[in-house]
């Protein structure tokens, strides 16, 4: 694997990591910019205007952008998180210059009004997709009481109400202030033509004029709220749990993926043998969530509503246990080999290094080629891992609870 | 175009080994396909296909469920079952490296299991659970109520059966539906990646040599329930679930054509569907069309979700393009159509799990394996011709329905 990074005159930097023996290329355009970045009259800003992408630009209908995309094959699409949003497209390795140009257009939307108003209705319908899925509304809630405050608790999706408001023109400043090429990476990877693509990066976005952005860093408020939502609506109980982890810029954060892994993948894991097995609840995983600057652990399960007390206190003692006593190495061992090896399946496939090369650049500036990532997390010691749980304290957390049964 | 080496092994105990050899690969990836399926059953038995599942990771060839996990768990496996209609598909992905001692304990979990009376319980409330948890999963409860009403009976049986058949499912009677279920006749044991051939084999040979089963009895089919359901519920959106007959896979002639259509239908975001539904008027997040075949039926499926005073003209837009397809499709449609799923197919044949995939799914309907050559040329030969004709034999009519959400529509325009 050979990693390339150019720079072009306005910022924009263009990195790629080649696999020659692939058979497909991927490239996405990685911004560095979500719901955090958005300031309290634009709530859900980030993510109406990735779908906005898709309508159009001075040389293209929105018609003629989702033709030339299928024109060429592609497995493409967007997404947008707190903190990013990334736009992407697959291909085969001779459709590579007609994908840059098309993506790269595609990055200098148009933001027609008439487009602008039928997309606002689809948004609309994404939000009301997702009130009908319990486990999104309980993200959604942890993230809210956990950062209360803090732009980490904006709702991706933004509300109802803030997207009714969302007019054209803040579309725009939005825009304005955050697509600079300073703040966008574009990635590469698979089997692709490092020359030419700079060549056609360089084509597609060299006119783009730099802007000053920067995002704002606050401490987490790190609370510890118990929340209880009733919706009688509801046959199950879903309960979740929030607390600290560290950053994606921490070296620690290897070992707190680790610590994720041991206490709740959905195979073999702590909460896996003290709930799911013996059928306590139906689910629980443990995830750890790295960000700019800050870090989660989150834990989320689905229960009978009778039992939800119960499993809540297992957990609870899952996690002291684990801070007091540790972990043993057979454990520590399962949980690397797993991650290993999906990493490496992952890393067959251009759609999956792409993710990871464009993340690690997104978050830290630097590439780390697959082998020497594998390397980094099989080093961290036991005492790591515990050393993670104890100086975050798994118990610090806020929880919510959503379901037929009030909890608290 | 990437030279494939694909190996085919029967073994006296019926069982058969596929394996397509990748080496430019490091991972291995498994799909073992038992006979077990939901189909298979009954009425009395809804769910025991899924409960048995379950159950066999809850120990085998002498270590407990935990042991069982934790060894598969250290050999960095990556494990997910499916129940389907006709068969249990476990599928295993990890590196080459693991892949003879995941194949070791496969055998145990298929010749060996434990099965023990302590440990049926647990797997029986997971899945009481889930049925339960349908309640809150509106598209997903929409969706099997579909396949239930589409598909000759028992093809369309829920994977998750019913409460009461849960409730009366005994640890004994469970055992011997496994007992006669997990069977080596019929199954087909799939590998793709990096292998050595003859030491693969050979490997297969010892770990599964001793599974002994019988020939399971021919599915009997019933005529599919049909027609139309709608249930009330208070929720946000409208599931709209419909489907009409298609080509089985095994009907070339008219495969590959319906293929192509339901990519002018539904292919990436140029598709009709969502041009109409969704670009043009704004009536949903999500909509689309797939096509599903097994052996004895197939049919193309439609989902659209959308806020109930939209839901009648999303209805109305969508049929309305189902039934336009049947005048055909334009010379653009199908250039697009073509490279659609011709790049798909290699792209998906980046990933060694889908390749072992498509192995069992190609063994089991078609009796051969397919090279990407004769798909790509397949897809190739198709005319516009083709297409229209594969349209009039199977149009958008009788259309079967599933709708849930807090009002019912008008579904005149279904017949």
């Amino acid at each position: 694997m050979e990693f390339k990074l150019h720079q072009l005159d306005n910022g924009l930097t263009v990195i790629a990591e080649l696999a020659p023996a692939a058979a497909s290329m991927a490239v996405g355009f990685f911004a560095r910019t979500g719901s955090r970045d958005e300031t309290d009259d634009v709530h859900g800003v980030s993510h109406f205007l990735e779908h906005m992408v898709f309508k159009g630009t001075q040389r293209r209908t929105a018609a003629d952008v989702n033709r030339e995309f299928d024109d060429l094959g592609a497995a493409y699409n967007a997404f947008t998180s707190e903190e990013a949003t990334v736009y992407y497209g697959a291909v085969l390795p001779e459709f590579q210059a007609r994908l840059v140009d098309l993506l790269g257009d595609i990055l200098r939307p148009s933001l027609r009004q008439e487009d602008f108003d039928v997309e606002k209705q689809v948004i609309l319908e994404e939000i009301a997709l997702y009130e009908d899925r319990p486990d999104f509304r309980l993200y959604e809630q942890l993230m809210l009481e956990y950062f209360n405050g803090h732009p980490l608790g904006h709702r991706v999706l933004g509300t109802v109400e803030s997207i009714r408001n969302l007019s054209r023109q803040s579309m725009l400043e939005y825009f304005r202030r955050r697509y600079s090429p300073t703040n966008l990476i574009v990635v590469a990877a698979g089997n692709l033509d490092w020359d030419a693509l700079v060549g056609q990066v360089t084509a597609a976005c060299a006119g783009w004029e730099p802007v000053q952005t920067q995002r704002q860093y606050l401490d987490a408020p790190r609370r510890q709220e118990q929340r209880s939502i009733v919706d009688d609506k509801l046959v199950r109980q879903q309960v979740g749990l929030i607390g600290a982890g560290p950053s994606a810029q921490s070296p620690q954060r290897y070992a707190a993926r680790l610590l994720g892994a041991i206490l709740g993948d959905d195979t073999g894991s702590r909460l896996y043998y003290a709930l799911v097995e013996p059928a306590i609840v139906e689910d629980v995983s443990v995830t750890y969530d790295p960000m700019d600057g800050l870090g989660a652990m989150l834990t989320m399960l689905t229960v009978d509503p009778e039992r939800a007390g119960e499993a809540m206190e297992i957990v609870q003692r899952e996690f002291g246990k684990l801070m007091a006593e540790g972990i043993t190495a057979p454990e520590l061992s399962a949980a690397k080999n797993k991650i290993a090896s999906a990493s490496v399946l992952r890393g067959e496939l251009p759609m999956g290094r792409l993710s990871a090369v464009g993340f690690d650049w997104l978050y830290r500036h630097s590439y780390t080629p697959l082998a020497e990532q594998i390397e980094e997390m099989m080093a961290v010691r036991a005492e790591d891992v515990l050393e993670v749980a104890r100086h975050f304290n798994l118990n610090e957390a806020t929880i919510v609870s959503l379901g037929p049964k009030g909890m608290f | 175009m990437i030279k494939e080496k694909f190996f085919v092994q029967e073994f006296e105990n019926g069982l058969t080994l596929l394996a397509e050899q990748l080496d430019y690969v490091v991972s291995a990836a498994v799909v073992l396909a038992v006979p077990a399926g939901c189909s298979r059953d009954g009425d009395k038995l809804a769910g025991a296909s899924t409960v048995m599942t379950e159950w066999l990771f809850r120990g085998a060839g002498g270590r407990n469920s935990r042991q069982l996990n934790d060894a598969l768990d250290s050999l960095g496996c990556h494990r997910e079952e499916g129940v389907r209609s006709l068969f249990v598909h476990f599928q295993a992905s990890q590196t080459h490296q693991s892949l003879d001692p995941v194949l070791a304990i496969y055998g145990d979990i298929l010749a060996r299991p434990e099965l023990a009376d302590k440990t049926f319980d647990p797997c029986r409330n997971l899945v009481a659970q889930e049925l339960a948890g349908l309640e809150d999963d509106p598209s997903r409860k929409c969706n099997l109520c579909l396949r239930e009403r589409f598909y000759p009976r028992p093809l369309g049986a829920s994977v998750l059966g019913s409460e009461e058949s849960l409730k009366a499912m005994t640890s004994q009677v469970l055992r011997a539906h496994a007992k006669t279920h997990l069977t080596p006749r019929g199954s087909m044991l799939a590998v793709a990646g990096r292998f050595e051939w003859p030491a693969l084999r050979d490997h297969v040979a010892e770990v599964f040599g001793g599974w002994r089963g019988g020939p399971l009895d021919e599915l009997t089919l019933a005529a599919a329930q049909r027609g139309v359901c709608q249930e009330s519920k208070a929720t946000s959106q409208v599931q709209i679930c419909l489907a009409y007959d298609a080509p089985r896979p095994q009907e070339e002639k008219l495969y590959y054509p319906m293929r192509v259509a339901e990519m002018a239908l539904s292919g990436g975001m140029s598709g009709r569907l969502f041009s109409e539904v969704r670009e043009k008027r704004g009536l949903v997040y999500s909509v689309g069309a797939r096509y599903h075949g097994m052996k004895a039926a197939a049919g193309m499926f439609v989902y659209a979700g959308t806020t109930p005073e939209k839901a009648q003209q999303t209805l109305d837009v969508t049929v309305g393009e189902l039934k336009r397809l049947g005048e055909g499709i334009d010379e653009d449609e199908l250039v697009r159509a073509k490279t659609q799923l011709k790049s798909a197919l290699i792209m998906q044949g980046e990933s060694t799990a889908a390749r072992a995939n498509g192995l069992v799914g190609d063994w089991h309907l078609l009796g051969r394996l397919r090279g990407l050559e004769e798909v790509s040329s397949a897809i190739d030969a198709v005319t516009r011709q083709d297409v229209l004709e594969c349209l009039a034999a199977y149009p958008a009519r009788n259309i079967t329905g599933c709708f849930l959400g807090p009002q019912a529509l008008d579904t005149a325009a279904l017949e």
